[in-house]
């Protein structure tokens, strides 16, 4: 669910050498997202009503792979301080050797030197703390006013490893807890001159949930008094949405790895016959760009780059799930690979499993085990922003802004948020999933959300 | 040359003090660190990011008609690569343990010693890193010079040529490159490239201690380059009692201008990743190489014989 963002396509900085990892980490993106698929029939149950891609039109697609255009950027500080916090939490699971590096949890924090409001935000499926996408807002915050401080998805390896209790990922409620613990920690730990005066949290995508449980979760525990919540994007139903995007991968890339090897196949002819024709010296990021513009064309280039970015978070987290439940679906528990082993024939495996695989072997055997009464219908119904549903309905506190053109919602998941929260809610007519993120008018609309000023709120 | 042993001794020592300390101490064992990294810098970030939008459309609205001619002008000369050609998704590395523990080291030693050093001269004014920056891409003129001889590309040795002689004398030593805004841009080249160019094969991937991922040949291109400055040892800057220094400011100039970090994508297939990203970079860029000299059609079917191996090999 995180959008290729404008990060992914000029991010990546300028590198003359040809030892630079940034060109081979735009390549890799490029090689990752970018194809030319055709379709293959899909062999996947077809998951909720309506087509693969949600909402999204033409317009949506392109818009959820290239980002906001930067030309549309709301206007952005020239200098934002940033701190990196590396924090171990107590009930972090033991630390399996493989994931040495993931040790401490990653946060940001950019603090005002005055007395200022706090805003948490917190990343998409799979993003890191420090993603682009939370680059703008951060950015867009601090200007304001905001000390923020930015955190990874609880989907995100490195918070699996460093901050998760149970290793397995993806339930909104468990997530949510974790993040709400995880939050405490971090502020019980900022340095006495990081004076807050009051918290608000947000997220997008995914991140925009979780932003939203943590909230409905503290106005149980009291422990931090967070004040208000904005949703960017974020999903109604988690498994209605991802199942859209496994039919999405199923139907422009086809099941399983062959789908990935003929894509990758393709690209890779594609890439080198633009660079014998281009006369350049290397593949760099210029390089990529264009050749970007040259094959991303169709529709299904850009579902494919959308279900491909999905794939390639879920398989980190399903391997992270499957080494902590021991659930021995690619991982065997006795023998657990270790540092120095390939794990190349375990990737190409993951590769080619659905959402609906990790559901089925690690997920649902993981919390019917823990939980104890739940059913795998109770635990489908438990991802809904219906468990906070009362708490959207009646609190004032709670915002949303989406796009009618989101991939990952459909008509009847927007008309539920429409309905749900009335007026704290601002439906954009484009952008699809992310792609207007930072965008001028969206940036307003957070800070007034944020600030208590959305001309309609209640009063 | 004396005083040149002690000093060098001294360098060497307080490296290898250093790189222990990284593989030893490089992941810290308390439970909260902070480190102030370089600001962010929003406003220049999005006009860059808006300029290489600009870049895009262009290249966007041009690629259909331009696309198609330079296809055809390709397809011309050189047999089209084909799915069918493109090689394997396994990529060849018998030394998988050994490049596992040399990539771990480098992650550790990256984080403990040279991102901090990269990030505090990140700290310095810009025009002063681009000075330095400058200056050693000036300096790797002369290698592509030689390189693009051997690689019988007269044209282009001649550019870098010129490059270098401008650069040095307008650009006072290479500190501005004049060169660039006269429309010459740079192109750098190396002995691995001479060596694909001359039909090696990458040969198994390799991670170099702290310098990262490489194959084969890339590592060997690596000591012929060494071999032709070192050779070469232009203005005494290779052998003199500062060739250390540079050394390392040369490796910090580059690391700070490397926008990646060991380890932040968390992800525990990020070796396999990297190295299948860098293998596929160069086999793409041997592609360019091969299709230069590619009159003769005889390297095709050897190609279609091993499509099944793994990459590289």
């Amino acid at each position: 669910m995180t959008a290729m963002t404008r990060g992914r396509a000029g991010a990546a900085a300028a590198a003359s050498s040809a030892w630079s990892p940034a060109v081979w980490i735009a390549l890799v993106m490029l090689l990752l997202t970018a194809t030319r698929a055709r379709a293959e029939p899909a062999t996947l149950p077809p998951a909720g009503a309506g087509p693969a891609t949600g909402l999204a039109d033409s317009a949506g697609l392109r818009a959820t792979v290239f980002g906001t255009p930067p030309q549309d950027i709301a206007s952005m500080p020239d200098r934002v301080p940033l701190t990196e916090i590396d924090i171990a939490m107590p009930w972090a699971r033991p630390l399996p050797p493989l994931f040495w590096f993931d040790r401490r949890l990653r946060v940001w924090l950019s603090a005002q030197d005055k007395p200022a409001p706090l805003a948490i935000v917190i990343a998409g499926t799979g993003s890191d703390g420090n993603s682009a996408n939370l680059s703008v807002l951060r950015a867009a915050l601090y200007q304001a006013g905001y000390h923020v401080l930015t955190m990874p998805s609880p989907t995100f390896p490195r918070f699996i490893v460093a901050a998760s209790s149970t290793g397995v990922a993806g339930d909104l409620m468990q997530d949510g807890h974790d993040l709400y613990a995880a939050m405490q920690r971090i502020i019980g730990h900022l340095p006495r001159k990081v004076r807050i005066t009051d918290i608000d949290v947000l997220g997008y995508s995914l991140g925009g949930a979780n932003a939203a449980i943590v909230k409905s979760i503290d106005a149980n525990e009291g422990k931090l008094h967070i004040h208000r919540a904005v949703m960017i994007n974020p999903p109604v139903s988690l498994f209605a949405s991802v199942g859209r995007l496994d039919k999405l991968f199923a139907q422009s890339i086809g099941s399983g790895d062959e789908g990935v090897e003929r894509l990758y196949r393709r690209l890779y002819a594609e890439l080198a016959n633009l660079y014998v024709a281009s006369d350049r010296v290397q593949v760099d990021e210029n390089f990529i760009l264009n050749a970007a513009a040259a094959v991303l064309k169709t529709d299904a280039d850009f579902s494919a780059a959308i279900a491909l970015d999905f794939r390639l978070d879920l398989v980190d987290m399903f391997f992270a799930g499957d080494l902590y439940a021991g659930t021995g679906v690619v991982i065997d528990p006795r023998h657990p690979p270790t540092v120095s082993d390939s794990l190349a024939q375990i990737q190409r495996v993951l590769r080619g499993m659905p959402f609906s695989e990790y559901f089925s072997r690690v997920f649902a055997p993981y919390y019917l085990k823990h939980r104890p009464g739940a059913t795998s219908a109770s635990l489908i119904a438990d991802n809904r922003l219906d468990i906070i549903g009362d708490a959207l309905r009646g609190n004032p506190d709670y915002y949303a802004q989406t796009n009618s053109n989101d991939v990952i919602l459909n008509s009847r998941e927007l008309t539920w948020l429409k309905d749900t929260l009335g007026s704290r809610i601002v439906v954009y007519d484009h952008g699809g999933h992310l792609g207007n993120l930072g965008e001028r008018r969206q940036v307003a609309d957070m800070l007034d959300m944020l600030g208590g000023r959305w001309p309609l709120a209640p009063e | 040359m004396n005083t040149v042993g002690p000093s060098r001794f001294i360098c060497a020592a307080s490296l290898c003090a250093a790189s222990l300390c990284a593989a030893l101490g490089g992941c810290a064992s308390e439970a909260v660190s902070f480190r102030s990294v370089p600001a962010a810098d929003p406003a220049a970030e999005n006009a860059a990011a808006a300029e290489n939008a600009a870049a895009f459309a262009a290249a966007a609205s041009t690629s259909d008609a331009a696309g198609t001619t330079e296809a055809t002008q390709a397809a011309g000369e050189t047999v089209p690569i084909t799915p069918a050609d493109a090689p394997s998704m396994y990529t060849y590395d018998p030394w998988s343990r050994l490049n596992r523990f040399t990539y771990r080291f480098n992650a550790r030693f990256d984080e403990a010693i040279f991102l901090p050093a990269a990030n505090v001269y990140r700290r310095l004014p810009s025009p002063l890193r681009t000075g330095v920056h400058n200056f050693f891409s000036n300096l790797s003129e002369v290698d592509s010079i030689v390189n693009y001889t051997l690689q019988i590309q007269f044209q282009r040795s001649l550019r870098s040529l010129g490059r270098f002689v401008i650069n040095s004398t307008i650009g006072i030593g290479g500190l501005i490159d004049v060169a660039e805004r006269l429309k010459l841009p740079g192109a750098p080249t190396g002995f691995s490239d001479t060596l694909a160019r001359w039909g090696m094969h990458p040969g198994p991937y390799l991670v170099i201690p702290l310098l990262g991922p490489s194959t084969l040949r890339d590592g060997v291109g690596l000591l012929g380059d060494f071999g032709t400055t070192y050779g070469i040892n232009i203005a005494n800057l290779y052998r003199g009692d500062v060739s250390w220094g540079l050394d390392v400011a040369d490796a910090v100039d580059e690391r700070a201008h490397v926008n990646f970090r060991y380890y932040s994508s968390g992800s525990p297939f990020e070796y396999e990743n990297i190295r299948f990203l860098y293998v596929r970079k160069r086999l793409i860029e041997d592609e360019g190489l091969r299709a230069k000299t590619k009159s003769k059609g005889a390297s095709t079917t050897q190609q279609e014989n091993d499509r099944n191996a793994p990459a590289g090999k």
